[in-house]
């Protein structure tokens, strides 16, 4: 067979042609060797000698079609309405397939002649050229053009009045299962009718099947909501819709084109719950402040899905955890009020960021409103007059943990609790206040060697790092380092001791810390008269400090020392751990058994503050018998003879190791002062780069950089007052709220 | 003897005793550190020259390479030494 071009009969040609074209779009029996040779005819036809017939085979071919589709719609109308549907379908499955079959008998036809002058599927997707109605089309693409116009535009308007009677039947329950698969092969024609498409593949899908059926479902579920809504409750409501919407979306995913999924999803919820929102929100409140959990479980996906929907709940929610928080953290007084305060609000914590987790798919609105109604719990303030509590309960509460006392605890647990306490830590505004707390406690804990354990303390102060930088932890390290600094001081002093042949006649120990980073008022130093026992241990000392590092002075803070004094005057001897002050004070006994006060006063130095404080002490652990209830100038002391106590060991508390009043007040005051400085920096920083700046926007500015704490704006403007009279900055000449840099 | 002391701990702080309150050549207080460093104390140390000049010690030898002749005290212009 040779390829030449020759010389064709067209009729003679195009009559054999004809009768296998009927046979394959009809899906009939077509031997191979005819296929082949019909395949060359369509070659043959279309390179044609003397000219190509291609475009009279197209014309003739395009009747075929048009004749064949006319036929079947005649068939297709003439089975009346029952059974319009299934023959429709039926027609359709072999005329899709027949006509895929078709366009790969002509397939010379179409890649040699009709793509060449086809548009590009740029130009049509980019440009503003749309095809033009005699433009040829490949054969497949033009049967389907073809069904559309010659079947579907007149039997449409039956056709989807048909579908949607059908799923209707199928929404009430009264549809057979085999009609449901006509349903969708009927849908899903509209959509291969303009698969071949490059641009609005869906159009026709669109328009005559997805506009009346999205309009019917909204009607049909207006009806049903309020059908519900007069025979139902809140939450039955809620049960009704959820599942109403599942069958509509499963109903969905059967019959219709993927696309138009969530257009039904969103006209459902439409019609169900964005139409009934108030209704819905009346219950919201009960809900929430009863936790029904299963109610909110179904209403969360109800409201999610509707714009602005949740919002009222979140803001309930965040009411609700608020008032619970509240409720738990008040009224509680006493020696474990900082206990019962930080476990209730973890408790409170712990219980709603579960609910959320549960009922709500930890939303992140839910998860904000939980931080803002714990924020505003710890933050809370019963009296505006006092400060808040809850920086110093926190701290307190660490302490309880880290000391030697905290009873039967497991390292664990103890670990545990103390990486909640974080929770709650972030929480507070007031950073720098439980910072001052905290540091003060902590100085406490290793001064009088009461830390339960270094790796706890330091794992604390590592989480605390982390949860608010390392600026804010640093005097904790640095108190830290001191420590351990102090114990190599130690070995090198007894190293130094032991080459000089030095005997100091006791034990001793030191620890020598950097004056800035500890928290030890200057307010308590006193005068005081070193006992002989001691003072050849400081000398010692001093001497070799000095020797080691020049250019530092140290001071003694001798009511921080404390000692071990074995008493031996009594019936068994005991062993005190005691103040220093304490100690020079029984030392003073040695050679007589009772003493005046103002005499031991005079001879110890000591203020009359402190002075008190340590008899008082001696007094009420029964040491020493006072003559008069209240200590006074006159009061004889005498050593308790009669001492006895069932341990051998013990330790003399005295006030000091408690925090006072003043002290608190002390730490809210330095706490101010610090403030104070901090905003100063921050604000000669920000002018420093700005140089000029409105009195707003640098308030703004000094806001955002400060994360220890929420400053107040009248102490900010205080601070801008003081760096003016400073002369750091200054107001602008021409404008009353703006300030300039004064370099 | 009624009462013996088997053992005793000291507290004692310390602070530099330098002839002024801050560091002549960064002007940051010798209670804190000099500029470089981050944390006070024994990692960013005083040193004192014989003109009885004190500075951070990153202050003063920063300054004493720049100099490429003679190594002066930027406060009074004597030869630098360190006092040991």
């Amino acid at each position: 067979m040779s390829l030449k071009p020759k010389r064709v009969d067209f009729q003679e040609t195009w009559l054999e042609l004809k009768e296998t074209v009927n046979a394959v779009i009809t899906l009939g029996n077509v031997p191979r060797s005819t296929w082949n040779d019909r395949f060359t005819d369509v070659y043959s036809l279309c390179v044609a000698y003397p000219e190509p017939l291609a475009d009279k085979l197209y014309l003739e071919t395009r009747k075929f079609l048009d004749f064949h589709v006319k036929a079947l719609l005649e068939k297709v109308k003439s089975s009346g309405d029952n059974n319009l549907l299934r023959t429709y379908y039926y027609a359709w499955t072999e005329y899709s397939q027949g006509i895929n079959y078709l366009h790969r008998l002509y397939s010379y036809l179409n890649q040699q002649h009709i793509k060449k002058q086809k548009l590009s599927e740029a130009e049509i997707i980019y440009g503003n050229i749309t095809p033009g109605d005699d433009e040829q089309m490949e054969i497949g693409e033009l049967g389907l053009e073809i069904w559309k116009v010659d079947m579907i535009e007149p039997l449409e308007s039956k056709l989807v009045k048909l579908l949607l009677e059908g799923i209707h039947q199928d929404r009430i329950g009264e549809s057979q299962s085999s009609s449901s698969e006509i349903i969708k092969g009927v849908i899903h024609s509209f959509v291969g009718v303009q698969e071949y498409r490059k641009k609005d593949k869906l159009q026709l899908y669109k328009q005559i099947f997805e506009a009346p059926f999205l309009e019917t479902t909204g009607e049909y579920y207006r009806r049903e909501a309020s059908k519900y809504l007069q025979e139902c409750n809140v939450s039955q409501y809620m049960e009704k819709v959820t599942l109403r919407l599942n069958e509509e979306s499963l109903r969905c995913h059967h019959f219709l084109h993927c696309s138009s999924y969530n257009a039904v999803r969103a006209k459902c919820e439409e019609e169900m719950v964005a139409g009934h929102l108030q209704f819905l929100h009346s219950e919201c409140e009960a809900m929430v402040t009863e936790e029904r959990k299963n109610d909110l479980k179904n209403m969360y996906p109800l409201l999610h899905a509707v714009h602005g929907g949740l919002s009222f709940l979140v803001n309930h929610v965040m009411l609700h955890i608020r008032q619970q928080g509240l409720n738990a953290v008040t009224d509680h007084y006493g020696e474990n009020m900082h206990i019962q305060f930080v476990e209730s609000m973890l408790s409170v914590h712990k219980k709603y960021k579960q609910l959320i987790q549960d009922v709500f798919q930890s939303d992140q609105a839910f998860m904000s409103a939980l931080d803002k109604a714990c924020s505003y719990v710890i933050n809370h303030r019963p009296n505006s007059k006092m400060p808040c509590r809850s920086p110093e309960l926190l701290a307190k509460y660490c302490d309880s943990l880290l000391k030697k006392s905290s009873k039967g605890l497991s390292e664990s647990e103890i670990d545990d609790k103390l990486s909640n306490s974080i929770t709650i830590f972030k929480y507070i505004d007031d950073k720098d206040v439980f910072q001052k707390f905290y540091s003060r406690m902590l100085a406490r804990r290793l001064i009088h060697q009461q830390s339960q354990s270094m790796d706890a303390e330091e794992a604390m102060i590592n989480r605390l790092k982390q949860a608010c930088g390392y600026e804010f932890t640093n005097k904790l390290h640095r108190m830290f380092t001191d420590i351990s600094v102090s114990n190599d001081l130690n070995n090198k002093f007894s190293t130094f001791l032991k080459h000089d042949n030095i005997d100091l006649g006791i034990n001793f120990s030191i620890y020598v810390l950097q004056a800035g980073a500890w928290p030890l008022g200057q307010a308590n130093i006193t005068s005081f008269t070193l006992p002989q026992e001691l003072v050849k241990s400081v000398q010692m000392f001093e001497n070799f400090y000095h020797n080691h590092f020049s250019g530092r002075k140290l001071t003694w803070l001798h009511h921080l020392c404390q000692g071990e004094l074995k008493l031996c005057y009594l019936k068994k001897p005991y062993i005190v751990t005691m103040q220093v002050f304490q100690m020079a004070i029984l030392l003073l006994f040695e050679t007589t058994n009772s003493l005046v006060c103002s005499e031991l006063q005079s001879t110890l130095q000591l203020n009359s503050d402190q002075f008190n404080k340590y008899i008082t002490s001696l007094v009420d652990c029964k040491l020493l018998l006072s003559s008069s209830e209240s200590i006074t100038a006159d009061t004889t002391l005498t050593l308790n003879m009669e001492y006895s106590n069932k341990r051998t060991r013990l330790r003399i508390t005295t006030a000091m190791q408690k925090e006072s009043p003043q002290e608190l007040e002390q730490t809210v005051t330095a706490v101010d002062e610090d403030r104070k400085l901090y905003l100063q920096a921050a604000i000669v920083r920000i002018m420093k780069s700005r140089k000029i700046l409105r009195h707003n926007a640098l308030i703004q500015e000094v806001l955002s950089q400060s994360k220890a704490f929420a400053p107040a704006i009248s102490m900010i403007k205080k601070c801008i007052e003081a760096l003016i009279d400073k002369q750091y900055i200054e107001r602008t000449p021409n404008s009353s709220d703006e300030y300039s840099y004064v370099a | 003897m009624k009462v013996t002391i088997k053992s005793w701990n000291g507290v004692a702080t310390w602070r530099w005793l330098a002839n002024d309150d801050t560091c002549g050549i960064c002007r940051l207080a010798f209670d804190g550190c000099c500029p470089d460093c981050r944390i006070p104390g024994d990692e960013c140390p005083l040193v004192w020259g014989q003109c009885s000049h004190c500075f951070h010690i990153h202050c003063i030898m920063k300054w004493l390479n720049s100099q490429q002749v003679s190594q002066q005290c930027p406060m009074c212009r004597q030869e630098w030494k360190f006092r040991e």
